[in-house]
């Protein structure tokens, strides 16, 4: 079973995509900063991340550059984030981020779908 | 053969009685001149002649001022700085110094000089007096003042509505992105009730679900609009310019409508005429732009109306037409279509419809293609939005 890790300190946010993707025979794991993800990241290799930007302690950039840093290797990762543009997101792609999302722009179904289509090649 | 002596005399006197007239001519020319103050000076700045220019722009008649040093027009503190002796000695090595400033009239009052001194010498090269031409250009100097004070203040206003719209453009941005935060938690909380994720949920209920589902579905929307155009105001815009076939573009939008139009009972058809309709641009904005104006068209078309896109190569630029058959645009409202905020009323429906900003931030998009939106509109008859692109943007 494929393993997808979910980044985002917004605990509602959290639990819903906890939710809504565990209708798929897929393993979830969540973590509410950066630094929780990347502890995480250390102990298991998912493989797709779907990471906030805007978060405590350890934002979503500051938890890639860790992640070089540290030399983990990590898998996909989709931003998920409610900049639209700007230096952050720009940023987090020129640090390996694959893609970014609006994740005001996506109900469940469309999250779904875009997990589901993004796993397919990894 | 050599003159007679009194035809010798009679030819000096014609000479001197031509040299006469001459030198009359030339007095009556300088003196009859009112706009310029004319007058000589000695070689150390004493007044030999004034003429009645001089006498109207500086208020002295002949007898009151000749044989007054010329320092008298100067203001004290150029005095004090010694400017009317620097002028001679500019002049005397020079040939000629012009200056502009504040000079004094008999009667204490400024005004503004255009100044011209000019050394005279004899056929020696002696130095034997000064020329001074001055005009009064005071009218000019304070208009040209006005003017200045008034760029200088609209440049002020400038910067500060320049300071103004930084800051509101920050704030859009900042309360964009908190406002999407709950609202993309509402999104997620009530679409796993409308979405089925959450089974058995009696039909009633649901509908009221939907219903506020739909209301924050429309306030994210609005949120969007707003950060658009907070960027796009803001000029942080940068447009990805690839080359774009704008044939393809404009079938994935007729595909992405179909429903749309399928659920208002309307038809949306595209043509082209031009077999290559590739240009450099941001293929992301622009199908964005172009989706604002079929959005529009769909709102304000009746049912059983019909939505054509049509493309077309015009020389090195392509154009894109949305034509509708719909309710069509007064001709009073036309000018003010693409101002920010502006809704037109739909009669077609109660609803409030839009923000009043896609089409503000669509002609900003296409203006940073260096392309234009044109509308022709005909009350009940429909309406016609043509984005006009260039080959090539400068971006």
């Amino acid at each position: 079973m494929k393993k997808i890790l979910v980044v985002e300190d917004e605990a509602l946010l959290r639990e819903s995509y906890k939710l809504i993707l565990s209708t798929e025979p897929y393993i979830i794991a969540v973590a509410s900063d950066g630094k929780q993800a990347l502890d995480m990241c250390m102990q298991m290799r998912y493989d797709l991340i779907l990471l906030d930007l805007m978060m405590p302690k350890l934002d979503g950039t500051m938890f890639l550059e860790k992640a070089i840093d540290e030399q983990i290797d990590l898998p996909k990762v989709i931003v998920l984030s409610n900049l639209s543009s700007g230096d952050e997101i720009a940023k987090a792609l020129m640090l390996g981020a694959y893609k970014n999302v609006v994740k005001a722009d996506l109900s469940p179904r469309q999250l779904l779908s875009l997990v589901r289509y993004e796993l397919q090649s990894v | 053969m050599p003159q007679k002596p009194d035809s010798k005399l009679k030819t000096l006197k014609t000479e001197h009685e031509k040299a006469s007239d001459e030198l009359a001519r030339y007095k009556l020319l300088v003196d009859s001149i009112q706009d310029y103050a004319i007058f000589m000076m000695d070689p150390h700045g004493y007044i030999q002649t004034w003429n009645k220019g001089a006498q109207k722009n500086k208020g002295y008649t002949a007898s009151q001022i000749i044989g007054k040093h010329f320092s008298i027009f100067y203001a004290p503190e150029d005095i004090a700085a010694g400017k009317p002796s620097k002028e001679l000695e500019i002049a005397t090595n020079f040939g000629r110094v012009e200056d502009e400033d504040w000079r004094i009239k008999r009667d204490g009052t400024r005004f503004w000089a255009s100044v011209v001194i000019t050394a005279l010498r004899d056929p020696n090269g002696n130095l034997v007096g000064f020329a001074k031409v001055t005009r009064d250009l005071t009218d000019r100097k304070r208009y040209e003042d006005a003017l200045l004070n008034a760029n200088i203040q609209l440049k002020a206003q400038q910067k500060e509505l320049q300071l103004l719209n930084e800051s509101k453009d920050d704030f859009i941005s900042l309360a964009s992105h908190q406002l999407r935060t709950p609202a993309t938690v509402i999104k997620q909380l009530l679409g796993l009730f409308v979405e089925g994720f959450i089974p058995d949920v009696a039909e009633d209920h649901m509908s009221i679900i939907k219903k506020a589902y739909d209301s924050n579905d429309r306030q994210i929307q609005i949120v969007n609009s707003l950060l658009k155009v907070a960027q796009v105001d803001a000029g942080n815009v940068k447009l990805q310019l690839t080359d774009c076939d704008i044939n393809q573009l404009a079938e994935d939008v007729v595909a992405e409508f179909s429903d749309t139009v399928a659920e208002r009972r309307q038809t949306i058809a595209f043509q082209t005429n031009a077999s290559d309709a590739a240009v450099r641009a941001d293929a992301k904005h622009l199908r964005m732009a172009l989706e604002n104006l079929v959005c529009n068209a769909t709102k304000y078309t009746a049912q059983g109306g019909a939505i054509r896109i049509v493309v077309a190569r015009k020389g090195n630029a392509v154009r894109i037409e949305v034509i509708d058959n719909g309710v069509g645009i007064a001709a009073q409202d036309i000018g003010n279509l693409f101002e920010k905020f502006r809704r037109l009323p739909n009669i077609l429906s109660d609803e409030v419809g839009g923000t009043g900003l896609g089409l503000y931030w669509a002609n900003k998009v296409i203006s940073l293609h260096g392309g234009t939106i044109e509308v022709m509109s005909k009350p009940g008859r429909g309406s016609t939005f043509t984005i006009n692109l260039p080959q090539d943007t400068v971006a």
